[in-house]
């Protein structure tokens, strides 16, 4: 299993990355850590034209603290992600859901930008974005824009890039205090994409009363989507068992699951209610909420 | 039986493969570079059964750096039919030729200047196919009037027969009870790490073939691979090279040998063809049994087991390479440990466009000790009686040794009480059921299964066709070469592969343990199939007890010359001599020795010095036979003693199953084996653990599908599941030895009982604890899907 | 489509290299046919198995998943690296006295692992263990073997600590 012939190029800067973008459009797929693309190379079920190696501009890689939030450039593995301090404090969610990424030598390459752009459904970090509001930043030739998050999936791994756009930056607003997180999935195996996962992040008033909820899904619909009739359930109340089993409910119904041998549709709605329901106690508690 | 006190039988010996295999240093097929090498890649056909009308590979042929293209045409030309072991007339090319019959079938070949190009060629490759009705259910498939996959064949359903031993009639008549269950036990794949392939080397001018391969049975079936090759056998040179895992999926590697070799010939070059994953998944050699079995066990109320009935359907895919050799592997065993008096076998083998099922550790046996671990737990739950009592009642009894079984094959020797008291002992059977239940009040589902079950080794070739009425093959040996060098080396010649078990160890241990030396001080070399003596290979738990019968043979004959020599140049009698670290010295008088290293020298150099008529030199070749194979009888009531080496075991896993998601965790797991006399017993015990993990893969995770169309659903390690280090427990092992009479040293084979019993034991321990919902276990592998749908059925039904 | 060449240049074990490859060329095949390093295995082609595993500028990385003009200026540590002259390094000892390896065909890219492992984390828990060598797959051992093997090597320190990351 070897790839196909292809042109190669490794810019050094984001000019010259969407210069020859710019320059190559269709016939061209950007490479950033390679862990899902060098797989469709290698069967051959992936033929571009140009390959656009991106993991030598530098300037795509970094993590900064942004206000309360923070922003990280396309190119972060997900390994730095999951250990860098930052992001460990500000946004534990995303440090828990990296974790569940493959494995190691997977994350020492994967990236979050890759992880994004190749919008695979069952993948965890687009989910995660989708929870946390983030914004992402494409820029082409000669112009840049940004997206929120949800505007950015949609479909199968299709996002709202242009053939000519890179994704450069993602930008993950601050969590208020008193805001609980928690990134849950199921997998066949350890590592293994998830058959369905769960993103929830639930903010309390001092009264222990949800005053804000995202939930997001993985794995249970052709892209990662919000569960908002679910948050709707978790707003405003206080998060006891009745809530949250009414709300794993409306995760259910939200989930518009695909089917393949490891899962038929409905066995993945099903599990969406379960893990959701998981996700969310765990993050109401995470929260400072009563269990 | 009195245990002989030995020195190195027994021990933990490091092993003599590891610095090569640690160092990055050993050489696996891939590994091979020859000058000016081609590289092949193989263009698979998309339809799982078509008619081809056209192959146009001028597009192919014309793309830089290919040397060679071949198809269908050319291998009718270049080769010959693929060695099958079976009577009927299933023929298969390495190419297909006319039409395909599987998904995956190789097509067309191409040999370029790296595997790169290659690729690129067989993409240029045009193919037009004439679509023919797919037949992927083996229950269409049987009948008389569905599409035929092989238009010579009178029908798919191309073995058909019942053996029945005993009185089958009148132990059911006597029953007070008849438990049924119906079965399913799907496809798995072997999928070791290292793919199959060769490296084939043609020179015209001397009509040699030189091949590199991580194929078995070098030196057993080298002449048929000849044959495939249109190749004198005089004139194939097979090497062992070693092998990056088999689990039987590497025996006779007919298909990429020939690809390689009629590369070779058409190109004028050497060719390297290795599958590549997908290859090996989708057209392998290593497919597993694909069971629908209808099953009765004929009981008394007391809980005797009173008779059996097996009535299997086999779904064996497009070909038929190894007949339904698995069906005679489960014969040998087909009633456990258990004294059923009587049984019948109803085997019906049927083909479909699917890849050809191979064999894999277990061969059958493992399919069968599930359905009749399955009955026995069904058993002791319908007649309300414990499953260790009705267990124990019903084993054969430790004095009852050697036990001839119903079919005829011999157990050797065994200790069953004493393996599943171990068990339980070990597991904590009283404390386990304790926890079950403080764990079930609290609304956890917690099982703890059993399965005692038998793990035969050392097939006799008459399992390939008894089930036919003509006799066949009666030979399966296995070979070593010994010798004493000038320099007082000790030099062991293999003629099978290294398949990742520890041969070269075992083969130290045995000299060391016949001469009194250290097995470091034994070198172990191979030899190719123009210099090798008859051997079967690794495969049905063999080895050790092979290569030890062959390694004392030889040890005793070199002994003979030796002693010759010794006495000679002491002035003693040869019975008095004696062998040791040092080398050979007189009984009772120490001083008076010699070396190995002077025996050597003047074994080679001092003809002389040598007893009057004896040859110069110190070498011994020892073909061990079959140490217990008897003929069946001509009406087949006894099948004689085929596979009499009989281990044993009993597994003990505890489980917690979550009844929402139908995920398993295994919490525990323990299993107690008696393969006889341990040689290496970390050897043996990374052979046991490696076997339970296969068993936990067949279990929950690993199953070949395909979809209505023949399509396969599981061509790579994202879909087709092996377990990591995360889905499997530490394993508690323990041994009982109860030596076998037949073999030397009393050892008996272990390599396969681990994946042989761990299904059963995993089944009984997910129905345990699914027992509370009332769910009943009958299909391998438990999916999460699977378990969480037959949970909801459970309660709906409440 | 003309066939384009890139030159690169690599330090391997400690020893640069400088060759011509197609940039689809990947580093699994540079490292074994290109130089000559067959310790390092094929096995899936797909990222699962891990039998390519090697250290690219210290972390482990899939080497079927890289492409060989991705590792132009990286230092490349593979299995042959650890034990230059055929003695065997303590890990590769512990290896052998636990019984961590049986066909073998893994084996490197577990001692890349374990290596990394015991470095970042010199005394790892068992499922810290298990955690780590879960990116590879052995489908001989049942991985007790190899996991004794690592513990083996922890309580010997075989593997010099590295620097925090």
């Amino acid at each position: 299993m070897k790839p196909p012939r292809f042109e190669y190029a490794a810019p050094h800067k984001i000019d010259e990355a969407v210069g020859l973008l710019s320059q190559h459009g269709e016939r061209a797929k950007v490479l950033a850590g390679g862990q899902s693309l060098v797989p469709l190379l290698n069967f051959r079920l992936a033929t571009p034209e140009m390959l656009i190696d991106v993991n030598r501009v530098a300037e795509l890689a970094y993590v900064r603290p942004l206000g309360s939030g923070v922003a990280i450039g396309a190119m972060t593995r997900q390994d730095t992600l999951e250990r860098t301090d930052v992001v460990r404090s500000r946004l534990p969610i995303v440090a828990e859901a990296c974790r569940l990424i493959g494995h190691l030598p997977i994350r020492h390459r994967g990236t979050i930008g890759g992880s994004l752009a190749h919008a695979d459904p069952a993948a965890e970090l687009p989910a995660v974005m989708m929870a946390l509001d983030a914004e992402l930043t494409a820029v082409r030739h000669g112009g840049r824009r940004t997206l929120p998050v949800e505007q950015f999936f949609t479909g199968v791994f299709t996002t709202a890039l242009a053939p000519d756009e890179l994704l450069t930056e993602i930008r993950v607003p601050g969590l208020p205090p008193r805001t609980g997180g928690a990134f849950i999935e199921i997998a066949r195996r350890a590592g293994d994409f998830a058959l369905v996962g769960v993103a929830a992040v639930v903010t309390l008033d001092d009264g222990g009363r949800a005053t804000r909820a995202r939930v997001a899904l993985c794995g249970a619909a052709p892209a990662p989507i919000r569960a908002r009739e679910a948050e709707r359930v978790l707003v405003g109340a206080r998060p006891d068992a009745r809530a949250l089993d009414e709300a794993a409910e409306k995760i259910a119904a939200a989930a518009d699951p695909p089917g393949d041998i490891h899962a038929s549709p409905a066995f993945r709605r099903k599990l969406a209610r379960h893990v959701g329901r998981q996700a969310m106690e765990l993050a109401v508690r995470r929260a400072g909420g009563a269990s | 039986m009195a245990t002989t006190p030995r020195t190195w039988i027994g021990k933990d010996v490091q092993r003599l493969e590891d610095p090569r295999l640690l160092t990055g240093r050993a050489t696996y097929t891939d590994d091979v570079k020859l000058p000016g090498m081609a590289y092949a890649a193989v263009l698979r056909s998309p339809q799982a059964h078509a008619r081809i009308v056209r192959i146009d590979t001028s597009r192919a042929r014309a793309l830089p750096g290919v040397f060679a293209v071949i198809t269908g045409d050319d291998a009718r030309e270049l080769s010959n039919p693929l060695p099958a072991f079976c009577a009927e007339p299933v023929v298969e090319y390495a190419l297909a030729v006319d039409k395909v019959r599987y998904a995956g079938e190789a097509v067309a070949a191409v040999a370029a200047v790296d595997r790169y190009t290659a690729e690129d060629a067989a993409g240029l490759i045009d193919v037009e196919y004439a679509p023919l009705p797919v037949l992927t259910d083996p229950m269409e498939a049987m009948k008389p009037e569905a599409t035929k996959v092989h238009d010579n064949l009178p029908s798919n359903l191309v073995f058909e027969k019942t053996l029945s031993f005993g009185d089958v009639a009148g132990g059911f008549a006597s029953a007070d009870r008849v438990i049924r269950r119906r079965l399913r036990w799907h496809r798995a794949s072997a999928q070791p790490l290292e793919t199959a392939g060769a490296v084939c080397s043609y020179n015209p001018a001397s009509g040699r073939m030189d091949v590199w391969s991580n194929t078995n049975m070098i030196n057993y079936v080298g002449w048929l691979v000849a044959g495939t090759l249109k190749v004198a056998a005089s004139k194939l040179s097979i090497k062992p090279m070693d092998v990056g895992g088999s689990f039987g999926s590497k025996h006779v590697l007919g298909k990429v040998i020939a690809i390689a070799g009629m590369l070779a010939r058409r190109s004028g070059r050497a060719v390297k063809f290795m599958e590549d994953r997908v290859d090996n998944l989708t057209a392998c050699e290593n497919l597993a049994c694909d069971r629908i079995y209808d099953v009765e066990l004929a009981v008394g109320a007391d809980g005797d087991f009173k008779g059996l009935r097996i009535k299997v359907v086999d779904d064996y895919g497009a070909y038929f390479q190894f007949g339904h050799g698995t069906h005679g592997n489960a014969l040998a065993q087909a009633t456990g440990p258990y004294r059923i008096p009587g049984f019948e076998y109803t085997v019906q083998c049927v083909l479909t466009n699917k890849c050809q099922q191979g064999v894999f550790r277990g061969a059958g046996s493992d399919a069968n000790n599930f359905a009749l671990e399955r009955l026995v737990d069904a058993a002791a739950q319908e007649l309300g009686i414990d499953r260790v009592e009705i267990r124990r009642r019903n084993f054969i009894r430790p004095d009852a040794f050697p036990f001839k079984m119903p079919a005829g094959n011999i157990y050797d020797s065994g200790d069953y009480p004493k393996v599943l008291d171990q068990a339980l002992t070990m597991a904590g059977w009283n404390e386990l059921r304790k926890m079950q239940a403080e764990a079930r009040a609290q609304g956890r589902l917690v099982g703890i299964g059993l399965a005692t079950a038998q793990q035969r080794s050392v097939y006799g070739p008459t399992e390939f066709w008894f089930w036919y009425d003509a006799p066949g093959l009666t030979s399966v040996p296995e070979s070593v070469g010994l010798s004493l060098g000038p320099t007082g080396e000790f030099i062991a010649t293999m003629f099978s592969p290294f398949w990742g078990n520890s041969p070269e160890t075992v083969v130290a241990q045995s000299v060391a343990e016949e001469f009194g030396i250290d097995p470091g001080a034994v070198t172990v070399t191979y030899e190719d199939s123009l210099h090798g003596l008859p051997s079967a290979g690794p495969g049905g738990s063999r080895m050790t007890v092979m290569l030890t019968g062959a390694v004392v043979g030889a040890c005793r004959k070199l002994k003979e010359k030796m002693s010759r020599i010794a006495a000679h140049l002491l002035e003693a009698a040869p019975e008095d001599i004696v062998f040791g670290a040092g080398g050979a010295s007189v009984r009772g008088v120490p001083d008076k020795a010699v070396g190995y290293d002077a025996l050597g020298l003047k074994a080679y150099w001092f003809k002389l010095d040598l007893p009057a008529g004896m040859e110069s030199g110190l070498e011994a070749r020892h073909t061990y036979d079959h140490p217990y194979l008897t003929m069946p009888s001509a009406d087949r009531k006894d099948l004689g003693a085929f596979y009499p080496m009989m281990g044993h075991g009993a597994h003990v896993p505890v489980v917690e199953v979550n009844p929402e998601t139908g995920q398993v965790r295994i919490l525990r797991y323990v299993a107690v084996h008696d393969v006889g006399t341990v040689v290496n017993p970390k050897s043996l015990r990374g052979q046991i653990t490696g076997g339970i993990t296969q068993g936990i893969g067949m279990a929950l995770y690993e199953q070949c599908l395909y979809d209505a169309d023949g399509q396969p659903l599981t061509a790579s390690f994202m879909d087709y599941l092996l377990p990591t280090a995360q889905e499997v427990p530490r394993f508690e092992i323990g041994h009982v030895e109860t030596p076998s009479p037949f073999t030397e040293y009393g050892v008996k084979g272990g390599g396969e009982g681990g994946r042989m019993i761990a299904p059963a034991a995993l089944a009984s321990a997910v129905e345990d604890a699914l027992a509370p919902l009332g769910v009943t276990i009958d299909e391998l592998p438990m999916t999460p899907e699977r378990l969480a749908t037959l949970v909801e059925a459970a309660r709906a039904r409440r | 489509m003309t066939r384009s060449i890139s030159l690169i240049g690599l330090t391997v074990n400690g020893v640069r290299h400088e060759l011509a490859v197609e940039p689809r060329r990947l580093l699994v095949d540079c490292l074994r046919d290109d130089l000559g390093l067959t310790g390092t295995h094929i096995g899936c082609e797909h990222g699962v198995c891990g039998t390519c595993t090697v250290l690219v500028d210290g972390a482990s990385v899939r080497s079927c998943l890289m492409l060989a003009v991705q590792a132009d200026g990286a230092t490349v540590t593979t299995v042959e690296g650890l034990a230059p002259d055929g003695a065997l390094h303590p890990l590769q000892q512990a290896f052998r006295e636990a019984q961590g390896l049986q066909c073998g065909f893994c084996t490197p890219g577990m001692l890349m692992l374990a290596w990394e492992l015991l470095r970042d984390h010199p005394a790892p828990s068992e499922a810290e263990i298990r955690e780590a060598i879960s990116a590879n797959l052995c489908r001989c051992t049942g991985y007790q073997g190899i996991v004794d093997a690592i513990q083996l090597a922890a309580e010997r320190h075989a593997v010099p600590a590295g620097a925090a990351r």
